[in-house]
């Protein structure tokens, strides 16, 4: 135990070494670039800096590489808060109370929130990475068909939670989600559903391209109806970036229930961020003593979707290093440059290779100190963006969604899909669908189809597989908590304070 | 302070474009006579039809990045993923046949993409140039299930329990779900395939113990030995790596090579001399010794551009082969 120590320390500081640190700095920067901009996702950006990373030491250019991962994570709030474009799906969630927040006038706070609460889900994973990585590493194995159809389920219920005006219409808009998430080669039997013979939607409707389209361009088309004026909000432009002591003791448990639930979902292979986020907001809301202010910019939403995003990062690295399996896209791209240097993923990482390994994790602290030096540094510039007229905002914002969409693929079939989910989104919105909703019914439906198939043919139609393990008992448990926990809590505050959700939604129409 | 950050949002777009505009524009050779010596006078794209970082990405990068010194140009590499590989290969196939694209095309997910008609493309639209990676299939189990030590244990325990043996595949009509397909067929009984989409999914399903069996390629276990046990290789020799694990040839199953290749070829219709440029410059790098030691975590395996082609037709073959008497479902 001393030795683990004394390498833990001996980490530490082999990460502080001042050329480390640099590149440290600079992979934080570019990866809140990477993360920001729509369409270069956390993984895109760390693929795209491996190769540099093969001439470095290993010990750096694993750190430039996580550095890249934490910063674009975060990144991706900040034009999710400031222009209701999830720059990754990781922050979808977080735009649904981001952008209410800048709308009050709020963005610096927003973004100073999703910047303290993306450090402390990031610093708290290392926790768990540091200590428990093997142990947890187990939890990854226990995961088999059966429970990814659950926890899928148990990600839909969230739905309950986004869908804040009408449960009715949030089920509606899941169900659009999972319907067009069959869209593709079918997982099991390889046969083509709903292709029309257009090869590139064998993969599927690509996520970010769908979330751009839902969010952004969406957000284009309302902004366009509208007159284009000077922002009324730039005058009441309230620019507190500092959360104040009782902010920061509101969020707290928050952040400390996000870290949990993102170190788990990171955990598990093929879940990520992505969920992570919606799970965090969800959870915030339901524990929430100011369940008014959701949907209209509250502080903790923020807090719950960032905390749980970054804590995935730690949390998806623990099965990636102990077994060799990645948890998410990201882990899997940088699995294949531990591989490339030499470094196979297993128990050696902490036996023979471990003061490489330990280097890493103290260069994983570190990381998250230097995203929220940047990150508060940035806050007060980027919060400017806010004030920008509609006539600026618009062409840039429908750039970037253009441009966003293509880099995917590099392939313009991309920019007429997110085109088209655009419309889709605009109508929606219109309707009160909630785009939400169908983004996290795009990314759970194969999980949970695969899933559900797969166990229901490794068991011979046997329904009892379903139900075979402890895990799966508690998944089930936790659906049902999910499905019914907002309708009961909405009925017991009804009692309480009458019609204040009535009241509030009719300011939200205002 | 507008201004300011209107440029800062412009300054953010010219990045993105630049990020996604690389390997676009380099067509004006278009008059590279014909020489007895042809050599690249631009740099050469050559198209991954898969995500950066992948394992085809890594490898080739590797290769890339010591090829560079032989063919005397920079190389690009062009991340064309999708289609599960086909708008890469589409793409390959549309390329100008001027020698300044080439690319990799994996064997047989290749074949699988053409046979499932996912692209317009068939083999005749390529010119093989060498082969870079092969990697042979192996039958693994669980290193702690002692029910099954030998391959034979296994097909014993497969035909006295038909249809009940449980593998993991990494998608379905993939490569691994071909090659647990070649095995039980020649063996005699029929199984469930989990189809899991990819290689580690896979794995982890065997490991998680939902699956008894499953097909993976060499490397696909590698820093997993003590966890899983191989029973057999899809190979005509045995593995060098497993001097002890028999071939499924020798036991009286399926007796020929199994696996897959990543090759490189260049669209259909390049003149001789630019294959012959590609290959002895790929060959020169597959032999470097710096190369060598930066690709040792993988099986490097040259094959000229003769071998090649008959390889990718051998495959081409063997998936259409794969009729509905091959699938038992």
């Amino acid at each position: 135990m001393l030795e683990t120590l004394q390498l833990m320390a001996a980490g530490l500081a082999n990460a502080l070494l001042p050329m480390t640190l640099i590149m440290m700095f600079a992979g934080v920067t570019l990866g809140i670039i990477i993360g920001c901009l729509p369409g270069l996702s956390a993984a895109m950006g760390v693929a795209l800096m491996l190769p540099l990373t093969f001439t470095m030491e290993p010990e750096t250019g694993l750190i430039v590489l996580g550095a890249i991962y934490c910063g674009a994570i975060f990144g991706g709030s900040i034009s999710a808060i400031l222009i209701h474009t999830p720059g990754t799906p990781a922050s979808a969630a977080t735009a649904i109370e981001g952008y209410q927040m800048t709308l009050k006038g709020q963005a610096g706070k927003a973004l100073a929130t999703a910047c303290w609460s993306s450090f402390w889900g990031g610093l708290l994973s290392c926790i768990s990475l540091y200590f428990f990585a093997p142990l947890l590493a187990q939890l990854a194995l226990k995961f088999m068909s059966a429970e990814y159809f659950w926890l899928s389920l148990f990600g839909l219920t969230v739905i309950a939670g986004v869908a804040s005006k009408s449960l009715v219409k949030g089920l509606m808009s899941g169900a659009l989600g999972l319907l067009i998430s069959t869209i593709g080669l079918d997982p099991i039997t390889g046969t083509q559903r709903f292709m029309f013979g257009h090869a590139f939607l064998a993969e599927g409707i690509n996520v970010t391209c769908a979330l751009i389209g839902l969010f952004s361009m969406s957000q284009v088309f309302i902004l366009a109806e509208k007159k284009i004026v000077e922002r009324a909000r730039a005058a009441k432009f309230t620019d507190k970036i500092a959360l104040t002591k009782e902010e920061r003791k509101l969020i707290r448990p928050t952040i400390i229930r996000s870290w949990l639930i993102g170190n788990i979902v990171g955990i598990l292979p093929g879940a990520g961020a992505s969920i992570a986020c919606f799970m965090g907001y969800n959870n915030a809301k339901s524990f929430s003593k100011n369940k008014e202010q959701f949907g209209h910019g509250a502080i903790e939403g923020v807090a719950g979707s960032e905390a749980a995003n970054n804590a995935v990062t730690g949390g998806s690295l623990i099965p990636t290093l102990t077994l060799g399996i990645p948890g998410e896209s990201v882990t899997a791209v940088l699995m294949g440059g531990l591989i490339i240097q030499g470094l196979q993923p297993g128990p050696e990482l902490f036996t023979t290779h471990a003061e490489m390994t330990y280097t890493f994790f103290g260069g994983f602290v570190l990381v998250q100190f230097a995203m929220l030096a940047i990150g508060m540094l940035g806050c007060r510039v980027f919060a400017q963006i806010s004030r920008l007229s509609d006539a600026i905002l618009i062409p840039c914002v429908t750039v970037l969604c253009v441009i966003g969409s293509f880099a995917i693929h590099r392939n313009f079939m991309d920019v007429i899909v997110m085109f088209i989910f655009g419309l889709l989104g605009y109508f929606m919105r219109k309707f009160d669908l909630n785009n939400a909703a169908v983004v996290l019914a795009l990314i759970l439906g194969p999980i949970g189809e695969k899933g559900l198939r797969n166990a229901l043919r490794a068991s011979q139609g046997d329904l009892s597989v379903l139900v075979g393990s402890p895990v799966c008992l508690v998944l089930i448990a936790l659906c049902i908590v999910g499905i019914f926990s907002p309708l009961l809590m909405n009925m017991f505050e009804k009692k309480v304070s009458g019609t204040t959700m009535a009241e509030a939604d009719a300011e939200l129409e205002a | 302070m507008k201004k300011k950050i209107a440029l800062l949002l412009m300054v953010s777009m010219m990045f993105m474009l630049c990020a996604c505009g690389g390997g676009a524009a380099q067509n004006a050779n278009q008059g590279a006579e014909q020489q007895a010596e042809w050599a690249p006078d631009g740099p050469v794209t050559m198209i991954v039809s898969y995500k950066a970082g992948n394992g085809t990405d890594l490898t080739a990068r590797i290769l890339a990045q010591y090829a560079e010194k032989y063919i005397g140009q920079t190389i690009v590499i062009e991340n064309v993923d999708g289609g599960s590989g086909s708008i890469g290969w589409s793409k390959l196939a549309q390329a100008e046949a001027d020698g300044m694209t080439i690319g990799f095309i994996n064997l047989p997910n290749f074949n699988s993409s053409i046979v499932k008609g996912l692209g317009t493309y068939t083999v005749d639209d390529f010119t093989a140039i060498c082969n870079h990676v092969t990697e042979t299939s192996i039958v693994v189990v669980r290193a702690d299930d002692n029910r099954f030590e030998t391959i034979q244990d296994l097909v014993e325990y497969g035909k006295a329990n038909d249809g009940k043996l449980v593998a993991s595949t990494n998608g379905a009509q993939a490569s691994n779900h071909i090659g647990a397909q070649a095995f039980a067929n020649s063996a005699g009984f029929t199984y469930i395939d989990l189809p899991q989409g990819n290689t580690a999914d896979e794995l982890l399903s065997l490991r998680g113990g939902e699956s008894d069996f499953c097909v993976v390629k060499v490397a696909d276990i590698s820093g997993m030995q003590t966890e899983v046990r191989v029973l057999a290789s899809f190979s005509e020799e045995r593995l060098a790596e497993y001097p002890d694990v028999p071939t499924l040839g020798e036991l009286g199953y399926y007796d020929q090579w199994l696996g897959s290749s990543r090759c490189i070829a260049a669209p259909a219709g390049v003149s001789a001399e630019v294959v012959a440029f590609y290959e002895n410059a790929f060959k020169q790098a597959m032999e470097d010794a710096e190369y060598l030691e930066a690709a040792s975590s993988f099986a490097t395996d040259y094959k000229n551009a003769e071998a090649t082609t008959k390889l990718m037709a051998e495959q081409q073959a063997f998936t259409e082969g794969l009729s509905d008497g091959f699938w038992y479902e």
